[in-house]
């Protein structure tokens, strides 16, 4: 068995960002992650991000976490990876396979559990057939892998991911035949759907795939208009040839270990689904145990590095490296910055997703307050 | 909102006329000026930090819309790499008689090479016309954004906005 | 409509699971008892979501009162001599 202060689980830009502000304040850290290379979705991430100077917008998401690796190096930050963390009991008790070959066991004083999201899936008749996958998976197959998953790609969902992955598709040589959105209205940022579509890339709104055909892989894609209330309109169909589809259609937080470890759960659709109730300093309603990033609603990697910053400084003055008092300050000013960054067309709605969160955590507080009185 | 870019992708010319950054008639023909298409507020500001002149303003909230003083503007086409949604780029309906300069924001490979002639494209992609690539700037600086120069026609001077990417079969 | 599979990995289609609501199940837990969807390699990873969602179609109930099947460790697939060994270091401790 391993003692330690403070486990992190996942080491994407909110576990390396936790990792960092521990660390630094005099904590002992073990950062987990279960791929070869830390980073999380950043090494994904070939675009320049947005966000303000001081998220570091303007640079490429691999470069980010380049930097945040760099850092993590200094530090010394004890690192395991290809160490997947399969289960967590007594609130501190951390199951880790390493190298899929031996079972360890990780005591910790305090964890942090920030292992990002998944893929929502769509169905639909031959959604099984192979060249049928979640976007998420073709942009780690040309980005990470350097392998195209097809020549002619269809994109089910225009929120940012699928506009984003459809440019790098684009860019990695593959003809993008059409991007879907079963809305009236384009998700994305207008400045990606603009760059996608000065490159030629059709864009239909209201429209969704009925079915994939093929033999032994995708070999064309019946499309579908949809009405007001999202009901396929017969004699709208109309049948692309593909050999690739992709679906963007939403990611869900990957919340199996905070689940595991009884956190309380609330539903917020704006962020995700489900997701671990937490307050302002990223504490779940276990004692124990902070969650940041993706987790704690699906966002962006600048909030997700902000969100790790505070569970980092608030692990670390709960194991007594930080003062209270300078605790509440640092935190006040990444609360400032998440303010900042939630904000306008986009953001507002995260932004009042979140102040909900915050206040069933309070009710829940001080429900218990109640009960221990 | 109404209008061309939540459905077809791209903003229609009277979104543009109505954002606060799209310059007037007079401004557009006046000479080189840097353009930035960034209608919606999102939480993005490199493009004020990027010049130089002070030209560009988001402000405080940095989900305000991008606005530029054409006053200032030299165009010197630094904000053009700077932006991470490829929304800046720089005209010159003066250029020459007949021909319009555009330099604008290309992440494909292969990047063409001056005196290529190039087709040029409308912001749906659709191909408008022949141009000529001027030049072809990809200093370490841009980070892989090259920044292409192309003169064509300018009867078709605010339709251009891009060209098609080269493909190699 | 032509028929559809929601969970790839047990290959469980839109009718087994619309049949199996009908023959009385009202929760995820229960549709995977009856269906053996989500019961696969990606432990529901993949499907969890849209049984929910065929659930609550079907139902009437609310997504938002739809409690997600039960979780348990292993939440990753592993060889089985490695949960042996992990139950043996956990008994050493206690
Ligand atoms: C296509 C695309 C484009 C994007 N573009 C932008 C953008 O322009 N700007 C921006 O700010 N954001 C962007 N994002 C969002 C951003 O990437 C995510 O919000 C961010 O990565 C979330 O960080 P995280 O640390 O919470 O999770 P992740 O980056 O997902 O990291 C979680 C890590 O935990 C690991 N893990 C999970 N469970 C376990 C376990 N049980 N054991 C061990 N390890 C585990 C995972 O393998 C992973 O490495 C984009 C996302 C996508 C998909
Ligand atoms: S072209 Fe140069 S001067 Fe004009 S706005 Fe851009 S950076 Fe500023
Ligand atoms: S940098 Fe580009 S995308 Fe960001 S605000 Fe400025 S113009 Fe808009």
């Amino acid at each position: 068995m391993i003692e330690t202060e403070l486990a992190i689980v996942g080491a994407g830009p909110a576990g390396l960002s936790a990792a960092i502000e521990a660390r630094r304040a005099g904590a002992e850290v073990l950062l987990i992650d279960e791929n070869s290379r830390p980073g999380g979705q950043l090494f994904k991430q070939i675009h320049k991000f947005f966000g303000s100077r001081s998220h570091k917008a303007g640079t490429r998401g691999m470069n980010i976490g380049t930097e945040l690796l760099r850092e993590s190096k200094e530090l010394g930050i004890q690192t395991w990876l290809n160490g997947e963390v399969c289960g967590i009991e007594e609130g501190h008790k951390l199951w880790v396979v390493r190298d899929r070959s031996r079972s360890e066991i990780v005591k910790a004083k305090k964890i942090i559990l920030s292992t990002g999201a998944t893929e929502n899936a769509v169905p639909f008749p031959g959604w099984e057939l192979p060249g049928v996958m979640g976007a998420g998976a073709a942009q780690t197959m040309i980005n990470v892998n350097r392998v195209l998953p097809g020549k002619k790609v269809i994109m089910l969902g225009s929120g940012n991911v699928g506009v984003i992955v459809a440019y790098q598709l684009l860019q990695a040589g593959a003809e993008v035949v059409a991007i879907l959105e079963a809305a009236p209205k384009l998700g994305g940022y207008g400045v990606h759907t603009a760059k996608v579509s000065r490159a030629g890339v059709p864009f239909y709104v209201s429209h969704t795939i009925k079915q994939a055909f093929g033999t032994d892989h995708v070999e064309a894609v019946e499309i579908v208009k949809l009405d007001d209330s999202f009901k396929k309109v017969p004699g709208t169909e109309r049948t692309l040839e593909v050999d690739t589809v992709c679906l963007a259609t939403g990611l869900t937080p990957l919340t199996e270990l905070a689940w595991l470890a009884g956190c309380k759960f609330c539903y917020v659709p704006v962020l995700g689904g489900h997701l671990p109730i937490h307050d302002d300093k990223m504490h779940s309603t276990q004692p124990d145990i902070f969650i940041a990033g993706d987790i704690s609603g699906i966002e962006e990697a600048s909030t997700a590095m902000e969100e790790g910053k505070l569970a980092g400084i608030n692990a670390a003055c709960e194991l007594g490296y930080i003062a209270p008092e300078e605790a509440e300050v640092r935190s006040r000013e990444i609360w400032d910055s998440l303010n900042s960054l939630r904000s306008g067309y986009f953001g507002q709605k995260r932004r009042d997703s979140k102040v909900s969160i915050l206040q069933k955590s309070e009710e829940l507080i001080s429900y218990f307050k109640a009960m221990i009185i | 909102m109404k209008g061309s870019l939540k459905t077809t992708g791209a903003p229609s010319l009277e979104e543009l006329h109505n954002s606060p950054a799209y310059p007037t008639n007079e401004q557009l023909r006046k000479g080189p000026i840097a353009i930035i298409e960034c209608i919606e507020e999102i939480p993005c500001n490199p493009c004020e930090a990027a010049c130089s002149r002070g030209a560009i303003t988001v402000g405080e909230n940095i989900t305000s819309l991008p606005k530029i003083d054409f006053e200032k503007c030299i165009a010197c086409g630094a904000c053009i790499a700077a932006c991470p949604g490829l929304a800046i780029y720089i005209k010159d309906y003066t250029y020459s008689d007949t021909m319009a300069l555009l330099s604008f924001p290309y992440e494909y490979y292969p990047l063409p090479q001056a005196g290529d002639t190039v087709q040029a494209v409308d912001r749906h992609g659709k191909y408008i016309c022949d141009g000529k690539v001027i030049r072809v700037q990809n200093p370490k600086s841009n980070d892989h954004t090259a920044v292409i120069t192309i003169e064509y026609p300018n009867e078709y001077f605010e339709e251009v906005v891009s060209i098609k990417r080269i493909v190699i079969s | 409509m032509c028929d559809e599979i929601i969970c790839r990995c047990e290959e469980i289609y839109r009718s087994e699971i619309e049949a199996a609501i009908e023959d009385g199940a009202v929760t995820v837990n229960e549709i995977k008892r009856f269906t053996r969807a989500g019961m696969g390699l990606c432990q529901g990873r993949t499907c969890r979501r849209l049984v929910e969602r065929i659930l609550s179609e079907k139902t009437g109930i609310p997504l938002s009162e739809i409690q997600p099947s039960t979780y348990r460790q292993p939440v990753r697939p592993v060889r089985s001599d490695l949960i042996q060994e992990y139950n043996n270091k956990d008994q050493k401790e206690d």
